[in-house]
């Protein structure tokens, strides 16, 4: 018998022409649930092997930069919605999770970000991130399906731009039979090598 | 075991330079920690059932984990007084429980831009199978 899985988290479905209609749409404002700690940076750069002192020596941090900083890797996570709330209903913070798709899964392609500071315990992030662009149908190694480039913005709670990030998803499912090798193109852009 | 930090300058810096070879091995038990450490419980990442079933074959590590590791084989060599400016990489193979990946990098361009001090940096993560994650840093330094 075949191992059993969740479902992992409710995805909107639809047609290439729903997710269109999405596009530009500027989302609104969201505050992320976690606030930066020490805790959690120190977890991260644990499974890093990260000894860089900025995250973890309080005298350096605060010499260097004003105080402990938060790895820069961590920067999504601060808004990762909890898996359970006893008043709120588990909502996904990043529009990406909410474009209408046939596909019943997804994986990250590819991502740039630009740093413009840096965020300090008791930090607050916040976010705002719209759609930019999704691809017609395309087949890859991995399945059939549509590109999603998106674009978020991230403040500290003093309003302050932390971060900018563009971010290439594919959202996709796996046909039955598999895609013929000659329909995959390799080695050009990112999404043509999943 | 207490590791050695390095610190780089940026008037120490030249093009074509080449960055010391981070390896790290990749335990499930890492990429179940890392699923824990970033909050990100996609199920690609802590259930080999899901993960077949989206076409890999086995749990994987997630995009903050490899921008973690990417940052480290930079702050590694520049030292912990680096400023990452930007951060661009593209996942062209997946990372999967039991692999070990390896960063090697170089530096492509030695430069000031806005009375910033700046180096460009092109990483590459592979594994045992071959490259995977392509990227490249924009780095800012303190002088000497």
């Amino acid at each position: 018998m075949a191992e059993e899985f969740n479902v992992p988290f409710p995805l909107e479905y639809g047609t290439y022409e729903d997710a269109l209609k999405m596009i530009e749409v500027r989302g609104e404002r969201k505050n992320a649930e976690f606030t930066v700690n020490w805790e959690m940076i120190k977890v991260y750069c644990a499974m890093e092997e990260d000894a860089n002192p900025s995250y973890w020596d309080k005298d350096y941090a605060t010499k260097q930069w004003g105080g402990i900083v938060a790895p820069p890797g961590l920067l999504l996570t601060w808004g990762m919605a909890l898996q359970w709330h006893p008043n709120k209903d588990r909502e996904h913070y990043f529009v990406a999770m909410k474009v209408p798709l046939p596909g019943d899964t997804l994986i990250n392609v590819a991502t740039s970000t630009e740093f413009h500071r840096h965020l300090f315990l008791g930090d607050r992030l916040s976010a705002v991130d719209r759609l930019i662009e999704v691809s017609k149908e395309k087949k890859t190694r991995l399945g059939v399906g549509h590109f999603l480039t998106t674009e978020a913005e991230f403040f500290n709670q003093k309003d302050e731009l932390i971060a900018v990030t563009t971010n290439n998803m594919f959202r996709y499912f796996v046909p039955e039979e598999k895609v013929p090798e000659e329909n995959i193109a390799q080695g050009k852009a990112p999404e043509e090598n999943l | 075991m207490t590791r050695t930090i390095a610190y780089k300058f940026w008037d120490e810096i030249t093009e074509g330079e080449t960055l010391p070879r981070v390896e790290m091995p990749v335990p499930f038990e890492r990429v179940i920690l890392d699923a824990a450490a970033t909050q990100d419980y996609f199920p690609g990442h802590h259930n080999p059932a899901y993960a077949q079933h989206q076409g890999q074959k086995n749990i994987y590590l997630n995009t903050m984990a490899i921008e973690g590791f990417i940052d480290r084989v930079a702050t590694d060599w520049a030292g912990p007084h680096t400023f990452i400016r930007k951060r661009t990489m593209n996942m062209r193979a997946s990372i999967y429980a039991g692999d070990t990946m390896v960063g090697e990098g170089k530096v492509e361009k030695h430069y000031e831009q806005d009375g910033r001090k700046l180096v460009d940096l092109s990483i590459l993560i592979s594994t045992q199978s071959g490259p995977c994650v392509p990227a490249q840093l924009t780095l800012e330094l303190p002088c000497k």
